[in-house]
C-alpha cells in the first residue's frame, strides 16, 4: 500500500496556497501549507514532506533562504524542492539550483504545468 | 472559483491596507531597505496572484506600481512625494477595482492606461525590461544534488537565454565543465535584504501560530455570540432559582455550569476581538495626503495598536477616529511657519494611544496644535442659535467646549477639502455613545487638544444596575453610573427644588435631577421620601436619576429595543432578568436630555429669539433672582454675572477688615449685599461673581432662586443705595440691584475701566457680515450695552420707523441695499435719530474714507482691521461720541 506523497506549499498568498492545494489534492497528493519560509522550516522540523513548492518573495524568510536552510537540515528522505516565482532572470534560476532546488517553475502556473513538473520529478505518473 | 475570488479580495484588501501604512512610513524613512522590500513584496504578491486568477487589468496596475518600487529598490529613481503619490494612486485604483469586483464577481472592463502611462512616464521607460544577467559566477552545483532534472532544466535555461540574445553569458552557464567560481564577481544588482534568521528567532513562534490560525465567517461568530447570550440568560435563571433553595445536589454542578458559561462567554468575546490597529490602518495615509495637500508637517504616532476590542465596536469607532484625526491634522495643527513663530517644533504631532483599563478601552487622540478657539466656539454657538449670549456668559470653559459636539456646529471657518463637510463632532459623539462609550475633551489654547474616548469591550453583554420606580424594574448600564446617593428627609442629602426642577446639592455641585417616575409618566411617589439618586454621567454631563429602590448589578444581555418603543428616547433596549422577567434598559443619554432641559430652561426660553435678532424682539433680559437680607426678591441682569459660586464658608478669609476668597491664585474681594450680613463660620456661602478686565469681585447673597427672562422696566426708582428701583419681573415685584454700587465698594476705580452702572444703554449695530456682528456684539455686551443688530441700512431705518431708540449707532460702511454713508445721511436728516452718536466701523480706513465718513455724519471712525484693539477703539469712540451728545444723553435718561 502506498501512501499519498505529502506536498508542502510555501507561499505568502493565501489565494495561491489554496489554489495550489486544490490542484495538488486533485492530482492525488496530500498537502500542507506554510505562509513563509520560517513557517516552512518549522514544519519540516516536525514532518518531512516529499515535495516542497517554494515561493521566492515572502516575508519573514524568503524562498532562497528557506531552501538553503532546508538543505542544511539534511532532511531524510530528502524532499524534492521546486522553486516557483515570477523572477525570470537566469541569475535567479541558477542561484536557486545552486542552493539545492531540484526544479524551477514560473508563476503563474496552472494545473498542466504543475502536473508536468510532478511527472518530471517522479511524484506522479502520467495517466 | 467564486470562493477563491472572495479569498483574493479579502487578502488583497488586507495587503493594500498594509501598503498604505508602509508606504507612508517609507516616505519618511527612504533609506529603510526592510520597509521597501516589504512594500515591493506585497505589490509583487498582488501582481502574482492576479496572474493566477486571470485578472489582467488589476495585474497591469500592480505591475506598474511594482515597476516604480523596483526602481526605488535599485536606486534608479529617487523617492519623491510625487512618485509615492503615484503609487498610492495605483493602490487606490486597485482598491476601486476590487470594490467593483466584489459586487460583480468579475474584473471590470475598462482601461487604466492613463494612470499606467503616468507611472511609466515617471519610471522613464517602458516596463518589463529584462533583468540584467550576471551569470558567470554562479554555476549549478550538480555534484551534490545529482538530480537528472537539473540538467534538463539547464538546457531550458540555456534556451531561454539564447532567446534573450545575451550571447556573451551563454557559454559561462553551460553545464560542462563546471568552472571554478570567479573570484571577482561582476557588480550584481542591489541585493534584496534578507532578514537574519537569528534575530528573527523570537518571532518564530508567533508566525507558527499565525500559520495555524483559521478564518471563520463573521456570521458564525455572531451566531455563537447570540447563543452564548441565551446561555448566560439561562444560567442566570438557574442561579436565581437555586438562590431560594437550600443546598441540594444541583448546587455544585450549577456552579460549574456558571463558571464554564463565564469562560465560554470570555472565549467567544475574545474570538470577536480585533486589534484596534485595524481601525488605524488608514490613518497614516490620510495624514500623509493631508500634509501634502496643506504643506504642514505632521507626525502621527500610534501606540497600543495591538489593543483588542470587539469587532462590532471597532466598526463603530472607525469613522469617528478618522474624523477626529482629520480634524486634528486639518484644524488643530498649525502650519510650520506659525509653529516656529510660537516656539514649537515645526513638525506637529498627533498621538493616538489605546489601552485597556478596568473593562474598558481608552483611546486618546492628542495633538499639539493650537487648541480649540473658545471665543470662536462662543460666537458660533450663539450665531447658530444653540444658546444665548446671556446663557453662555455663565458657562464654564468645559461647558462651552461641549458645543462642538452639538448638531449643526462646525468651527472650521473655511471648508477645506479635508474636513468641515458637515460630518461634525456631533456624529462622532453619537456614534461613540451609541456603543455605550463616552468622549471627553480638553483643550489648552496654543498647546493642543486631547480627546479621550472610553468604550466598553463588548456590546452584547453589559453590566447593569437594576433599579425600581413605581414597582417597575429598570436596568441602567453600569458604565454610566458614577455613584449612588440615598436621600431622605433625615439624611444630609436632600432633594431641593429650584423653579420646580429638582436638584441635589452634592459636594460642591448642584446636580440637576430627573425623576424616573415623572419622566416615564409613572404614577407619582407615595408617602415615603426615602429614595435614591443615581448619579450618572454621560459625556461631560453629570446628572441624577431619582428612583425608589436599588437592587443589584447584573450581567444583562442587551436585546434591541422593540420597534414600537423606538420613538421614545429613554430606552436602549430590553433584557430578561434571572427570574425570567422582561425589563427595559434605560438610556442615560436620553435621560440626560431630560435633565438638561430642566437645567437649561433659560436657554430654551430664549431660543426663539436667540442670536442675531435678539435685541429686536424687545428689551428682554435674563435676570438672576436671588434672596438676601429679607424683603423683596432681588434681580440682577444675568449678563453681568460671570459665575455663581457656592463658596465654602471656611475658605473665606478676613484681610484688613475686608472679606476675601482665594480663587485661581487671586484674591477676590467679597461684598455682602446687606451691610449687616452675618458671616457664616461653616457651610456654604452663595456668591455671585462679577468679572471684568481680569478683576473679579463676589457679591454675597443668601440664596439663588431662579433665572427668568423678561422685559426690563423699572417702575419705581429707589433712594436706597445699591438698588436701581423696583420692577415687575415674571409677575413678581423685585428690587433691581445696582451692581455698580457694589463694584465701587470692591474697587473704587472700577468705573474708570467700564461703565457698568448704565444698565439700560442701547446700541444699534449695523453690519452685513454675521462674523463681525458676532464679534462686535459681545464686545459691546461685555461693556454693558444692550445690542440690537441690523444687516444693512434699510433694516436699521425700519427699526427707526418702529420707534426704536438707541444711545449709539455703530455701522459698517460697505453693505448691500443701503450702505453706511447713505444710512448716516438718512439718520442725520431725520429728527428721530439725528442726535444719536454715530460710529463708523469699516475695513476701509484710509484718510479719504474717514473724511467721507465724517462728511456723511459719522462722529467717529473705527478700523475693523485692528481686531486686537477693537474693543478699546470702540469703547473710546463710544465714549467720545457720547460725550459730544452728553446733554442729549442725560435728557433721555432723565425722561
Amino acid at each position: 500500500m502506498t501512501t499519498r506523497p505529502l506536498c508542502l506549499i510555501v507561499d505568502d498568498s493565501r489565494v495561491i496556497r489554496r489554489m495550489t492545494a486544490d490542484i495538488l489534492g486533485d492530482l492525488g497528493l496530500n498537502t500542507a501549507q506554510a505562509e513563509h519560509g520560517l513557517a516552512a522550516v518549522e514544519f519540516c522540523r516536525a514532518t518531512v514532506p516529499d515535495f516542497v513548492l517554494l515561493d521566492w518573495n515572502m516575508p519573514e524568510m524568503d524562498g532562497i533562504t528557506c531552501l538553503r536552510a532546508l538543505r542544511a537540515m539534511d532532511l531524510a528522505p530528502r524532499p524534492i524542492v521546486v522553486m516557483c516565482t515570477t523572477e525570470s532572470g537566469v541569475t535567479k534560476i541558477c542561484e536557486a539550483l545552486q542552493a539545492g532546488a531540484d526544479e524551477y517553475i514560473m508563476k503563474p502556473y496552472d494545473r498542466d504545468v504543475l502536473l508536468d513538473k510532478l511527472v518530471q520529478v517522479g511524484l506522479v505518473e502520467r495517466v | 472559483m467564486d470562493d477563491l475570488l472572495q479569498e483574493f479580495l479579502a487578502e488583497t484588501t488586507e495587503s493594500l491596507a498594509v501598503l498604505d501604512v508602509e508606504l507612508v512610513r517609507f516616505e519618511r524613512e527612504t533609506s529603510d531597505a526592510a520597509i521597501l522590500s516589504n512594500i515591493f513584496r506585497l505589490m509583487h504578491t498582488i501582481k502574482g496572484t492576479c496572474g493566477f486568477l486571470g485578472l489582467p487589468r488589476l495585474g497591469a496596475v500592480a505591475h506598474a506600481g511594482e515597476n516604480i518600487l523596483g526602481k526605488f529598490r535599485d536606486r534608479e529613481l529617487d523617492v519623491t512625494p510625487r512618485a509615492v503619490t503615484l503609487i498610492l494612486k495605483a493602490i487606490d485604483q486597485i482598491r476601486s477595482l476590487l470594490a467593483e469586483m466584489e459586487v460583480t464577481g468579475a474584473e471590470p472592463t475598462g482601461s487604466d492606461d492613463s494612470l499606467i502611462g503616468e507611472i511609466n512616464a515617471l519610471a522613464g521607460e517602458e516596463p518589463a525590461a529584462a533583468e540584467p544577467v550576471f551569470a558567470d559566477h554562479i554555476v549549478p552545483n550538480l555534484s551534490e544534488g545529482g538530480f537528472p532534472v537539473a540538467a534538463e532544466l539547464l538546457a531550458e535555461v540555456a534556451e531561454a537565454l539564447s532567446q534573450e540574445s545575451i550571447s556573451q553569458s551563454v557559454p559561462a552557464i553551460l553545464p560542462e565543465p563546471p568552472p571554478a567560481p570567479v573570484a571577482d564577481p561582476a557588480p550584481a544588482p542591489a541585493p534584496e535584504p534578507v532578514p537574519a534568521t537569528a534575530t528573527r528567532e523570537a518571532e518564530t513562534k508567533e508566525s507558527a501560530t499565525a500559520a495555524s490560525s483559521i478564518r471563520v465567517n463573521v456570521d458564525v461568530i455572531e451566531n455563537l455570540m447570540t447563543l452564548i447570550s441565551e446561555l448566560v440568560l439561562t444560567r442566570n435563571q438557574l442561579l436565581q432559582m437555586q438562590r431560594g433553595q437550600k443546598d441540594n445536589e444541583f448546587k455544585v454542578p450549577l456552579q460549574r455550569l456558571s463558571h464554564i458559561t463565564s469562560d465560554l462567554q470570555d472565549g467567544v468575546t475574545r474570538m470577536r476581538m480585533q486589534p484596534i490597529g485595524n481601525a488605524w490602518n488608514k490613518l497614516p495615509r490620510i495624514v500623509r495626503d493631508l500634509t501634502v495637500a496643506t504643506g504642514k508637517k505632521i507626525e502621527l504616532t500610534m501606540q497600543g495598536a495591538e489593543t483588542e476590542l470587539d469587532r462590532q465596536v471597532l466598526e463603530m469607532i472607525k469613522d469617528p477616529l478618522t474624523h477626529m484625526v482629520r480634524n486634528s491634522a486639518d484644524h488643530g495643527i498649525e502650519d510650520g511657519a506659525r509653529r516656529l513663530a510660537v516656539g514649537k517644533p515645526e513638525t506637529g504631532t498627533i498621538a493616538l494611544n489605546a489601552y485597556h483599563e478596568s473593562g474598558h478601552i481608552f483611546i486618546r487622540i492628542a495633538d499639539d496644535g493650537r487648541g480649540l478657539d473658545l471665543e470662536r466656539i462662543r460666537h458660533k454657538a450663539v450665531a447658530n442659535g444653540l444658546t444665548t449670549e446671556a446663557a453662555i456668559a455663565t458657562m464654564s470653559e468645559q461647558q462651552i467646549l461641549q458645543f462642538i459636539f452639538r448638531p449643526g456646529f462646525s468651527t472650521a471657518e473655511k471648508v477645506t477639502s479635508v474636513s468641515g463637510r458637515g460630518v461634525g463632532m456631533d456624529v462622532v459623539r453619537t456614534n461613540i455613545e451609541r456603543i455605550g462609550g463616552t468622549i471627553e475633551l480638553s483643550s489648552v489654547a496654543g498647546r493642543g487638544t486631547t480627546f479621550l474616548i472610553k468604550i466598553p469591550l463588548t456590546l452584547a453583554i453589559v453590566s447593569a444596575l437594576i433599579v425600581e420606580a413605581a414597582q417597575q424594574r429598570f436596568a441602567i448600564p453600569q458604565l454610566n453610573v458614577v455613584e449612588l446617593v440615598g436621600v431622605s428627609d433625615r439624611s444630609e442629602a436632600r432633594i431641593e427644588t429650584i423653579n420646580t426642577s429638582p436638584v441635589l446639592r452634592l459636594r460642591d455641585r448642584l446636580l440637576p435631577l430627573v425623576s424616573l417616575r415623572s419622566v416615564l409618566g409613572l404614577p407619582p411617589g407615595g408617602a415615603s421620601n426615602d429614595r435614591f439618586v443615581i448619579v450618572a454621567q454621560v459625556g461631560a454631563q453629570t446628572f441624577g436619576i431619582i428612583v425608589d429602590r436599588v437592587f443589584d448589578t447584573e450581567e444583562i444581555v442587551v436585546k434591541p429595543v422593540a420597534p414600537i418603543l423606538r420613538g421614545t428616547r429613554f430606552y436602549v433596549g430590553n433584557t430578561i432578568l434571572g427570574d425570567g422577567s422582561v425589563i427595559m434598559i434605560l438610556d442615560p443619554n436620553g435621560l440626560s436630555g431630560a435633565a438638561g432641559q430642566i437645567g437649561a430652561t433659560d436657554a430654551q426660553a430664549g431660543q426663539g429669539e436667540a442670536g442675531l435678532s435678539d435685541g429686536q424682539s424687545g428689551e428682554q433680559t435674563s435676570f438672576l433672582l436671588f434672596r438676601t437680607g429679607g424683603g423683596e426678591l432681588k434681580a440682577i441682569p444675568l449678563e453681568l454675572v460671570s459665575r455663581i459660586e457656592s463658596l465654602d464658608a471656611a475658605s473665606i478669609e478676613n484681610v484688613g477688615g475686608r472679606h476675601v476668597v482665594q480663587y485661581r491664585q487671586h484674591l477676590v474681594p467679597l461684598v455682602p449685599f446687606c451691610p449687616a450680613h452675618h458671616w457664616k463660620e461653616s457651610g456654604k456661602q452663595e456668591t455671585l461673581v462679577f468679572s471684568d478686565n481680569g478683576r473679579s469681585m463676589g457679591l454675597v447673597v443668601d440664596e439663588v432662586v431662579d433665572i427668568v427672562r423678561d422685559r426690563m422696566a423699572i417702575e419705581l426708582s429707589s433712594a436706597r443705595p445699591g438698588l436701581l428701583g423696583s420692577a415687575i419681573i415674571s409677575g413678581k415685584a423685585v428690587d433691581v440691584v445696582d451692581v455698580g454700587h457694589f463694584l465701587t465698594q470692591a474697587f473704587t476705580d472700577w468705573f474708570e475701566i467700564t461703565a457698568m452702572r448704565k444698565l439700560t444703554r442701547q446700541a444699534l449695530l449695523v453690519d452685513d457680515s454675521p462674523f463681525f456682528r458676532n464679534l462686535v456684539a459681545p464686545l459691546l455686551a461685555s461693556a454693558n450695552w444692550k445690542v440690537t443688530v441690523a444687516a444693512d441700512g434699510l433694516e436699521a431705518l425700519r427699526l427707526r420707523d418702529h420707534g426704536h431708540q438707541f444711545d449709539v449707532i455703530i455701522s459698517d460702511i460697505e453693505m448691500p441695499n443701503m450702505d453706511g454713508l447713505a444710512l448716516a445721511g438718512a439718520i442725520r436728516s431725520d429728527p428721530r435719530w439725528s442726535q444719536v452718536p454715530l460710529i463708523a466701523l469699516s475695513s476701509r480706513a484710509g484718510e479719504d474714507d474717514v473724511q467721507a465718513g465724517h462728511k456723511a455724519g459719522f462722529d467717529e471712525y473705527v478700523a475693523k482691521s485692528d481686531q486686537a484693539h477693537l474693543q478699546e477703539s470702540l469703547t473710546r469712540a463710544v465714549r467720545q461720541a457720547s460725550a459730544r451728545n452728553q446733554a442729549h444723553y442725560e435728557l433721555r435718561r432723565a425722561s
